[in-house]
């Protein structure tokens, strides 16, 4: 860093170093980050782990055992067994399925929505910016407990019918491999990207007045070379950050949803159904909670140890520390 | 005039209650008497005089009143007796409000403010005698003093059920009363076509009089046996004619509220507690031991239990998942109390859906539901496997009769049977079988017995259940009858409570094909027998045509598999003595503490 | 500056017309009407036909709809189909300022931490004194609510006695409206229920701080104010934090309006008397105009949270201007 002097002049150096893509830069930079790599393999051998689930669980996720019900950790039921006798381990592993994939569909869904959109709301005209950020207020405003259990009739009197043409019918059959839970995915992300708007929206005010943004422009940079360019990897950093802070939010969300009963069709679990399956039991059966608090703090960590690895790799100032 | 006078009284009182303070005597005073006239400006322009007596209900400091700690669990939607549809607000009603009838801790009706009652020859008018002593009281939380506005009388019985029945009210619980003469008429007037004079023809037209002050007529479009008990339901009781007039829909909170019951309404922060006076007025007043009743709206049952453990509450219904664990304890299993609980939990078929439009399916379905495994491992809470719709305790009620549905209460039996009619059927060990789907609505417990029964059936029946879950009203809309058969689940569940014990308010009201009928179902045979039953005057016949009800019911025709009868399942203090029944709301003027005990618990 | 809340104050309005206009239109989407149902039971049509003409909604949709704007205008939210004796009016009057209360309490406590650890974990990036704020930071998200409630209560209020298991201090009437009596009992009833919703809040603080603050420290003022000399301290106080806080209080707006206006869980857990359960509740019961009021509430807090970001950033970042 110490060979840099300014950040207008480490930004035309960057620009000018063609042979280096940024992203191998970055990538270079993260695989220093132990901690983040760790998660990183982590979070691998979890999805590793969501797609074996059929070949690494012990026992199927709804066999049970009506005389086990409540069963304490054991020999047989290495973290115990729910109110059906249901093995809990078992559980859990396929439970990590339902979870990452409301992480990884509401991430995708959100990012890809929310920075365009903060993107082209912070670079416009203030007249555009105004209109496209009522339009976000708005949308905040909307009560998301309403779109979900819309969303939940519509889809399943779609499914039971059998209308509809088959795309919709491959969505229900996705939604069905999923436990009734794709829609509400799509609109937890679609309903989240909100927040990723206007934190991309504020980075981009805050940038575009930056020096190195104007000396971009004075050199004759088009819109597009700056946003893309200068815009997007400066203001990538918060938002990156903001997202593996808000995959925890999906997570939380599915289980806020499954708290009302309104998560995923039993008898398939998810970590949000079990917590909430189990909170009422805490003082009872304490190891009914364990392993899907556990699991989702894990995975809560990991998500965000490894969005500062990549926060820190992204930020071109920051390399070569 | 009237001013001065009330100054006068309010000074007479602060001095008696001063007084009485310092001597605190155990039972309330009556401070004074004072006769005002109240002129009452009416179309008759009548003028009434009323006796009035106000006085100090409680002259024990706050904190020494014998107090129980209740949890209602929610907020009550409302205290007006014409509106409430829900058991919370007819638990703080009950308490509020006194019926001509009531139902002891045993379920039988007896009379409250009704002295006896006499039917003529065809059993389609009853004449209700009331006791005189009953007394409209009105507690001003302000002064915290009591009003008496006046006796209780026929006329006021007269204004409730026409108040309940007259269209503008909007009562839900309203078709309860259109058993009397003229009330469906009035119900289901179209009040914006009427003028004021047809709409007025059509009250007057109810087959409601008083015949003098403490005599009251009710005339019945049908006879009906069961009458007795519906005279006592909340929306036929008396109301207080003058305060819903004056204060309209806020008539029901503290301050404004005029009740006759042996408790009054002193407190009410919504979403938070409401508090209970009892009424030094009541005319059992002397039988009434608890003087206050603090009744907070705590939905989480683990939250509840843990209050419960804090010596917070008295008494709770604790969670299910806590079940093993206050069996185990020493302590907490000797302050479990299991009691019957007058509601039935069933899956019903859509009769004309295939596979499940097959009777052998059905019964083979029905039959393997082991529900004493069910019961023990995972409801927990010493329910009774049932092989009848019609709940224990009800009159007609065939409830554990070997005769119907045997299978049902012994599985090993069950399933032997549930194997060979699903092989009648043509899907032996379930080959064959389309997936069904089960559906319930959103709630863990429900949640929980679906899962346990999917898996029966997988296991016994060798068929695959999808088990989907829907938010309530969007669920009782789908499996109303409205909903196209393609569009419906195979089985669902409900369940089923009375309103008034009696089994017509189950199989007829519930399963006529021409009523609710969500199974889809039309079995005339069925039809003739609950039709003859509900008109039948003599007990012994009807308790033989209900019998034969269910068993075409859920034994030959298995149009439902009913589950368990529910029981109520409570932790109590041991200084609190209560009673369990269901019906009607919680008769907290019936329960004792031993106040020193508890005081020592709490270690004040 | 003025002017220009003036006219975003202006914007609010037609962003709430067409909130309550989407809103009004949804819950009608929804399978199942207000009426048709008392529990289990259900209500025959002539009843649920008297009840429909009573609060109007055999009327035409529009006109119920002009009808229900014109009383809101008239700052009239009508009455609740559930609570048959209360407005909505005496509902949000009611229910607001506890969950204010209990909002204020539990953001003042998730600023308290989150600021703080996301600054340390800042200062001393990618040393374990990071890596553990970073993990207390985010325990505090990754147990839920129905989790760390219910945690909570066990330990602190049934083994240690130290608070009451549940339910709300403060009563009205209030000072100025919203502020409870800040007596003991108060205290005693809101430190739980505040410390479980405000841990779960200042994950996002936290790791937002750390995220911009490092992002800030890199900037060309800041090393040119150390290349002046001046102590570290004052530099991270004076000038970084400051800048630092852009992305913070942008999360920290809709948060805020989220939070005051009522938090389902945590008042379903510790039975606080607050307006978190109508959120959510009332669409269950169908009960049009509770969904509307609170949505309109809540519309009613977001305009005004993100109009306060705005004008938080113009002080914080003097180069984002107004025009």
């Amino acid at each position: 860093m110490s060979t840099v002097k300014t950040t207008t002049a480490n930004q035309l150096q960057f620009a000018n170093r063609k042979e280096r893509s940024p992203w191998g830069d970055a990538w270079r930079a993260l695989l220093k980050n132990r901690l983040a790599v760790a998660s990183g393999i982590f979070i691998i051998i979890l999805i590793f782990i969501a797609v074996f689930a059929k070949y690494i669980a012990p026992y199927p996720y709804d066999k049970g055992n009506l005389v086990d019900n409540y069963a304490l950790p054991g020999p047989k039921y290495l973290l115990g067994a729910d109110f059906l006798g249901r093995d809990i381990l078992s559980r859990t592993i396929y439970g990590a399925q339902v979870s990452l994939a409301v992480g990884f569909v509401g991430a995708f869904v959100s990012l890809l929505i929310g920075m365009t959109y903060g993107l082209i709301s912070g670079y416009s005209s203030t007249r555009v910016d105004n209109l496209m950020m009522r339009f976000v207020d708005f949308l905040y405003a909307m009560p998301i407990l309403i779109f979900v259990i819309l969303l939940q009739v519509y889809f399943k009197a779609v499914a039971r019918t059998g209308v509809g043409g088959p795309f919709l019918q491959t969505l229900v059959a996705i939604d069905n491999k999923m436990g009734g839970m794709f829609f509400i995915f799509i609109a937890i992300g679609m309903l989240n990207w909100l927040g990723m708007a206007r934190i991309m929206r504020g980075q981009v005010l805050s940038l575009k007045r930056k020096e190195f943004i104007e000396a971009a422009r004075s050199i004759g940079a088009s819109d597009m070379r700056i946003i893309f360019r200068h815009l997007f990897p400066n203001a990538l950093g918060p938002c990156i950050v903001a997202e593996t802070l808000a995959i925890p939010g999906y997570i939380s969300t599915e289980a806020f949803l499954s708290f009302l009963g309104l998560g995923v069709n039993a008898p398939r679990p998810s970590w949000g159904i079990m917590i909430s399956e189990g909170y009422v039991g805490l003082r009872s059966y304490p190891h009914l909670l364990l392993a899907p608090a556990v699991a989702l703090t894990l995975t809560i960590l990991a998500f965000n140890f490894l969005g500062d690895g990549l926060r820190d790799a992204f930020d071109p100032r920051l390399r070569g520390q | 005039m009237l001013s001065k006078k009330w100054a006068l009284l309010l000074a007479a009182v602060i001095v008696t209650s001063l007084i009485l303070a310092a001597c605190a005597p155990a039972t309330p005073q009556v401070v004074e008497k004072v006769v005002k006239e109240t002129v009452v400006v009416e179309k008759e322009k009548t003028v009434a005089v009323e006796k009035e007596v106000v006085v100090t209900p409680t002259p024990k400091p706050e904190e020494e009143l014998i107090t129980l700690n209740w949890n209602f669990g929610t907020e009550p939607p409302t205290l007006d007796p014409a509106l409430a549809e829900d058991t919370t607000s007819v638990d703080v009603i009950e308490s509020l409000f006194l019926g001509l009838t009531a139902f002891d801790p045993e379920g039988n009706v007896k009379g409250e403010l009704a002295t006896e009652w006499t039917t003529n020859e065809a059993g389609d008018v009853y004449t209700f005698k009331m006791r005189q002593d009953a007394k409209w009281v009105k507690y001003n939380p302000g002064t915290k003093q009591v009003e008496e506005i006046g006796p209780v009388t026929a006329h006021d019985v007269v204004y409730g059920i026409k108040r309940t029945l007259d269209p503008r009210t909007a009562s839900g619980y309203a078709y309860v009363l259109y058993i009397i003469k003229g009330g469906e008429a009035l119900n289901t007037a179209d009040t914006e076509a009427l003028s004021e004079e047809e709409l007025q023809a059509l009250i007057d037209g109810v087959g409601v009089k008083a015949v003098d002050d403490y005599t009251v007529e009710i005339t019945l479009e049908h006879p009906a046996g069961y009458f007795p008990g519906i005279a006592g339901m909340w929306v036929a009781r008396p109301m207080p004619k003058d305060a819903i007039e004056a204060h309209g829909e806020r008539w029901i909170e503290p301050g404004f509220i005029v009740t006759n019951g042996p408790y009054m309404l002193a407190e009410w922060v919504h979403d938070s507690h409401l508090v209970l006076l009892k009424n030094p007025l009541y005319y059992d007043a002397a039988n009434v031991q608890i003087e206050k009743i603090y009744g907070v709206m705590v939905v989480e049952a683990s939250t509840a239990m843990a209050m419960y453990e804090n010596n917070e509450l008295d008494t709770t219904a604790p969670p299910l998942e806590d079940m093993d664990r206050i069996k185990a304890d020493p302590v907490l299993s000797k302050e479990l109390h299991i009691g019957p609980y007058p509601c039935t939990y069933y899956y019903g078929f859509t009769t004309d859906k295939p596979p499940v439009d097959n009777k052998l399916v059905r019964r083979a379905l029905s039959a393997a539901i082991d529900r004493k495994s069910l019961i023990e491992n995972v409801l927990k809470g010493g329910q009774l496997p049932a092989n009848t719709f019609t709940t224990i305790g009800m009159f007609g009620s065939a409830a554990q009769d070997p005769d119907i549905a045997p299978w049902a209460l012994d599985y090993t039996l069950g399933l032997q049977k549930a194997k060979e009619w699903m092989a009648e059927a043509g899907y032996p060990d379930g080959k064959g079988f389309p997936e069904i789907i089960l559906m319930h609505n959103t709630s863990e417990g429900h949640k929980k017995i679906a899962e346990a029964i999917a898996a029966m059936w997988k296991e016994a029946l060798g068929i695959s259940v999808k088990i989907e879950n829907q938010e309530w009203k969007v669920y009782l809309n789908t499996i109303s009858k409205k909903t196209p058969v393609e569009q419906m689940p195979h089985v669902w569940r409900l369940g089923w409570c009375a309103d008034y014990p009696d089994a017509n308010n189950w199989l007829n009201e519930v399963f006529h094909p021409d009523k609710r009928n969500d199974i889809r179902w039309n079995n005339r045979e069925f039809a003739e027998i609950v039709e003859k039953a509900e008109v039948s005057q003599d007990p012994a016949e009807r308790k033989a045509l209900y019998k034969r009800a269910e068993q075409i019911l859920v034994d030959e025709e298995a149009a439902i598999a009913p589950i368990y009868y529910y029981t109520t399942v409570n932790l109590t203090k041991p200084w609190l003595q209560r009673n369990y029944f269901g019906l009607g709301g919680q008769d907290f003027f019936n329960w004792k503490i031993d106040w020193a005990a508890k005081k020592a618990a709490l270690g004040k | 500056m003025a002017k220009y809340i003036i006219r975003r104050l202006l914007w609010g309005i037609p962003v709430l017309f067409f909130v309550t206009l989407v809103v009004f239109i949804l819950v009608r989407f929804l399978p199942g009407g207000p009426f048709d149902f008392a529990g289990e039971k259900q209500l025959p049509p002539s009843v649920v036909k008297n009840l429909e003409a009573k609060y109007h909604l055999n009327d035409p949709l529009w006109k119920q709809f002009v009808d229900y704007l014109w009383n809101v205008v008239r700052g009239d939210l009508g009455p609740s189909f559930r609570y048959r004796n209360r407005t909505v009016n005496d509902i949000i009057a009611e229910g607001l300022p506890v969950s204010a209360q209990l909002g204020m309490l539990a953001m003042l406590i998730a600023i308290g931490i989150g600021i703080p650890l996301g600054i340390i974990a800042a200062l001393r990036q990618n040393t374990i004194v990071d890596y553990l704020a970073t993990f207390f930071a985010i325990v505090g998200v990754s147990i839920p609510a129905i989790v760390m409630g219910p945690l909570l209560i066990w330990i602190f209020a049934l083994k240690l006695q130290w608070f009451p298991v549940s339910r709300w201090g403060a009563q009205p009437p209030y000072f100025l409206g919203f502020l409870p009596k800040p007596d003991i009992t108060f205290w005693r009833h809101a430190i739980l229920p505040a410390f479980t919703l405000g841990t779960g809040l200042s994950a996002s603080i936290a790791r937002l701080t750390r995220a911009s603050l490092l992002q800030v420290i890199r900037e060309d003022y800041i090393r040119t104010a150390r290349a002046k000399g001046l102590a570290e301290r004052l530099v991270i106080f004076r000038h970084a934090l400051k800048n630092s806080m852009i992305p913070v209080v942008t999360i920290l707006g809709p948060m805020f309006a989220a939070v005051l206006t009522g938090t389902f869980v945590v008042e379903q857990i510790f039975a606080i008397p607050g307006l978190g359960k109508h959120f959510v509740t009332s669409i269950g019961n169908r009960d049009y105009p509770i969904i509307l009021g609170t949505t309109l509430l809540y519309g009613v807090a977001i305009v005004i949270a993100n109009l306060l970001v705005d004008i938080v950033y113009a002080w914080l970042d003097p180069r984002i201007r107004f025009d």
